[in-house]
């Protein structure tokens, strides 16, 4: 990492993440900046296509860390993110959350809820949490018979608090979001031939003034330290680094 | 997962027309109340009727949850009685919406009722006429362009609430899917098709409204 020059390293870099990275990329920045003296880098942290869309209105941002490789293909299908370095930083796990206070339930038996019942999902439409549930739920088949109890959440987040506040009786979030919430407890993982592979793809957006120096933290993300740094924080590593 | 884009449509007007008639009776005894009697504490109830117009809405909806969810006095007694949950309904769609309609109902009505001459419900008093009757059948033809052009202005007010409907009714496909939240939901997810179309929808009632409004409110001495 870092051979490239420094002329740019004092201009501040702008990055927009998904709000999943909310709790591991904080440290990752500090690293980078202790390790590469650089001053400043802005995190932006919203649902991906929320973000998505500010790149592509034209916003200041370096680089983007996204939940899902569908905004940031879309990206460099539209010529505004560089091909060259898309990489998968991590990957996660879908898990089933329900309030404390909750029934035990398991994702094969979410079919079986009561119709009164509420699941929280991210909206499909826009979120990429919602569109890995939507997948692993209809990969399991119980997708059109849970439709009538969906209520969504405008982010990961949203669906935490309806969660977390017991207004819903079990939500889907990613494993990462899900711990160190006192008010939640993980009913279960998604694991087997049904779950979505989850990878938080990243790459850079030139144009912006900060493309080299994206690019070094990316490359920061992606080393051992930076994996070390995400691992710390229940993500997984890159299919093609895992062991 | 398939609610055609008119169901967003029909289910605005829906909430926001049981909105209406939940608030129509409290709302206009209020506007009454506020119009011809003076009474301690009356200042107190003028602000606490405003109130909801200048709270933003999610603040309307951060009480709402807190009083009705399942960890709420009334969520918790409403599923103890009833079984009955309010949160994530499209009742909670109708009282959000109900709540934040509130001040314009009684603050237009207020002044029609006000332009009712005194000597006029003398009248009906000295006939006999109970209060609710006297309103019904003497003050309410008297003051009906004032009160439908609050029933009218309360009605769009309904129709586009946002904030406090997300919080409290949530985004529900197929049940709490109001046309302000559609729109919102196509607009993140890039539908711009789709959220043109509750752009439009929106802007030609709340359009439709302002105009009809004014013809309605009382003129000067026209009462």
């Amino acid at each position: 990492m870092g051979s490239g020059a420094r002329g740019d390293s004092e201009r501040p870099i702008t990055l927009a993440a998904a709000a999943s990275l909310r709790s591991a990329l904080p440290d990752l920045v500090k690293a980078f900046q202790d390790a590469s003296g650089r001053p400043s880098i802005q995190v932006s942290y919203g649902a991906s296509d929320a973000l998505r869309k500010q790149v592509e209105a034209g916003a200041p941002i370096d680089a983007v860390l996204f939940a899902a490789p569908d905004d940031v293909d879309a990206l460099i299908a539209e010529g505004l993110a560089d091909a060259s370095t898309r990489r998968v930083i991590a990957t996660n796990r879908l898990v089933l959350i329900g309030p404390r206070d909750g029934p035990a339930l398991r994702f094969a038996t979410l079919g079986s809820l009561p119709a009164a019942a509420r699941v929280a999902i991210g909206d499909p439409r826009s979120v990429p949490a919602g569109r890995y549930a939507e997948h692993a739920l209809r990969a399991l088949g119980s997708w059109e018979a849970l439709a009538p109890r969906f209520v969504f959440g405008a982010d990961v987040a949203g669906v935490l608090a309806i969660v977390r506040r017991g207004e819903a009786d079990a939500g889907v979030v990613y494993e990462t979001d899900a711990r160190g919430i006192p008010d939640v407890r993980v009913l279960d993982r998604a694991t087997g031939a049904w779950a979505p592979h989850v990878e938080l793809v990243a790459a850079v957006i030139p144009g912006n003034g900060g493309a080299e120096a994206a690019r070094r933290f990316l490359d920061f993300v992606v080393s051992p330290r930076g994996r070390a740094g995400l691992a710390e924080h229940g993500f997984g590593p890159p299919a093609d680094a895992a062991p | 997962m398939s609610t055609g884009a008119g169901f967003p449509i029909a289910l605005s007007l829906r909430v926001a027309a049981l909105a209406v008639a939940l608030i129509g009776p409290p709302g206009l005894a209020l506007a009454w109340l506020q119009a011809r009697r003076r009474y301690p504490g009356r200042t107190l109830v003028d602000a606490l009727v405003l109130l909801p117009l200048v709270l933003p809405p999610t603040v309307v909806g951060y009480f709402l949850v807190v009083l009705f969810g399942r960890r709420g006095p009334i969520g918790r007694a409403l599923e103890a009685l009833f079984d009955a949950r309010v949160v994530f309904t499209p009742a909670a769609a109708v009282i959000a919406s109900a709540v934040v309609a509130l001040p314009l109902l009684v603050k237009t009505a207020q002044p029609a009722i006000e332009a009712v001459p005194d000597e006029l419900e003398e009248v009906g008093r000295s006939l006999g006429l109970g209060p609710a009757s006297l309103f019904a059948r003497v003050t309410l033809p008297a003051a009906w362009q004032g009160v439908t052009a609050a029933m009218v202005l309360a009605f769009a007010r309904a129709v586009g609430e946002f904030g406090a409907t997300l919080m409290f009714a949530g985004n529900v496909p197929g049940r709490t899917n109001t046309m302000p939240l559609e729109l919102y939901a196509a607009w993140q997810a890039g539908d711009d098709a789709r959220a043109l179309l509750y752009v439009g929808v929106l802007s030609a009632l709340s359009l439709a409204v302002v105009l009809l409004a004014p013809r309605l409110a009382p003129r000067a001495g026209a009462a």
